[in-house]
């Protein structure tokens, strides 16, 4: 398990291995702006600001451009993070989908500064 | 009569082992032939050798094929895309495409690759034409019988619609205006025999991309099966089942693996070239779209590929 932050608003989210951003967002009672969710209309792309990802498809590069890799794009739907990361999403904030799913999968404490 | 229907829709992929498995095993589809970074697939009462090709990078439509009933309609198509000025215009030979004949081929003002063509191998359906029966006995998923159309999406609906009139021949059998009398739209349904579209055209900030390609269906039964497939294989869904207003049509909508977006839908009306068009006007055009929801939801009109 690792430990996804979203940005602006700093929520905390569960990732169980081999889960992609959009799959821990959805089953953790989470939605944001997405659309294809297979990696073809680059509606979900967010910031990357801290960890790093693998993608578990190939992406067309006319979808994601190197330049985009480079500056810290990700394509939400098809990246899975390698451990804990945190992503900002571009002007909007993360809705409440589903309350239940959102207490049926425990929140990661928050770390405590050393 | 000069276009007879889309014959075919070439896409691109990025994985073709995903794109297989979903074209052949969700939609049903035969697969005909693959070679040279391409795979060629039919419906089951397809006559002609496939009617969509899978190309392996990247994502979106390489372009579309439509039949024409008689070989002089190529020069003609020919000579009204050079009278029409606002499109390229050139020729392709025998053999350029996979079993498929001369033609010529233009480059729409909306970016979009249109082919027209006289000649495809001719290979038969799956129950033939000497007393066939009803349906093949071993369909398979959604059982998807033919192609039917594409929605593009451009930056100019009316002329990539003057495009497909002048053209092409097509007729528009509705359309999104912003008033209820204007020549602009911000949408186009256009038809080149009797059904209700062959293409349809949506405006928006992008040139030459793919909002869907769509398979037809017996009935709404057909298409509440295909929803069952749809979650039985996890295909992430789009919207649906539900009914357009706009052509009356009964739909689905879902994603291939690679985000293309695919419709298979059942209903519709008979379209004429006389009969009157119909307009939508924005203040009903949600219900135009999703006729029980009368909402939109904003991946329809913004995602593409």
């Amino acid at each position: 398990m690792s430990v996804l932050t979203v940005l602006p608003d700093n929520e905390r989210v569960l990732v169980k291995p081999g889960e992609t951003i959009l799959a821990a967002l959805t089953a953790s009672g989470f939605g944001y702006r997405i659309g294809c969710r297979r990696g073809g209309c680059a509606v979900c792309k967010v910031d990357l600001r801290d960890g790093s990802v693998t993608y578990d498809h190939p992406v067309a590069d006319t979808v994601l451009t190197s330049e985009e890799v480079a500056a810290g794009t990700v394509l939400s739907c098809r990246a899975v993070p390698d451990g804990d990361i945190t992503i900002e999403l571009r002007d909007e904030r993360l809705r409440v989908t589903s309350s239940l799913l959102r207490a049926l999968r425990p929140v990661p404490p928050t770390k405590t500064k050393e | 009569m000069g276009v007879l229907r889309m014959g075919y829709a070439h896409i691109r992929v990025t994985d073709m082992a995903e794109a297989k498995k979903h074209y052949v095993d969700s939609l049903g589809m035969k697969p005909m032939e693959e070679g040279d970074g391409k795979a060629y697939f039919k419906g089951w009462d397809e006559w002609d050798h496939h009617s969509v090709v899978l190309e392996e990078g990247g994502v979106g439509a390489v372009k579309f094929g439509f039949k024409v009933e008689k070989l002089e309609d190529l020069e003609r198509f020919e000579n009204q895309g050079k009278a029409f000025g606002d499109c390229v215009v050139e020729r392709f030979s025998k053999g350029d495409n996979l079993e498929v004949g001369d033609g010529v081929r233009f480059t729409t003002p909306g970016e979009h690759v249109i082919e027209i063509y006289h000649e495809m191998t001719l290979v038969g359906n799956d129950v033939g034409f000497h007393n066939p029966e009803a349906w093949p006995r071993h369909e398979y998923g959604m059982a998807v019988p033919a192609l039917d159309h594409a929605l593009l999406v451009c930056q100019d609906p009316t002329l990539s619609e003057r495009f497909f009139k002048e053209v092409l021949d097509f007729y528009p059998t509705e359309r999104v205006q912003p008033e209820l009398e204007s020549e602009q739209c911000m949408a186009t349904w256009l038809s080149a025999g009797q059904k209700i579209h062959d293409i349809a055209i949506l405006g928006g900030p992008v040139q030459g991309k793919l909002h869907h390609f769509a398979f037809q269906l017996e009935d709404w039964s057909k298409v509440l099966r295909a929803a069952d497939i749809i979650s039985m294989d996890d295909i992430s869904l789009d919207i649906g089942p539900t009914r357009h207003g706009i052509t009356r049509g009964e739909t689905i909508y879902f994603f291939d693996p690679a985000g293309n977006r695919n419709e298979v839908f059942a209903g519709g009306y008979r379209a004429y070239p006389d009969r009157p068009c119909v307009v939508w006007t924005p203040d009903q055009l949600a219900k135009g779209i999703f006729y029980h929801d009368r909402v939109l939801n904003e991946a329809f009109t913004t995602v593409w590929t």
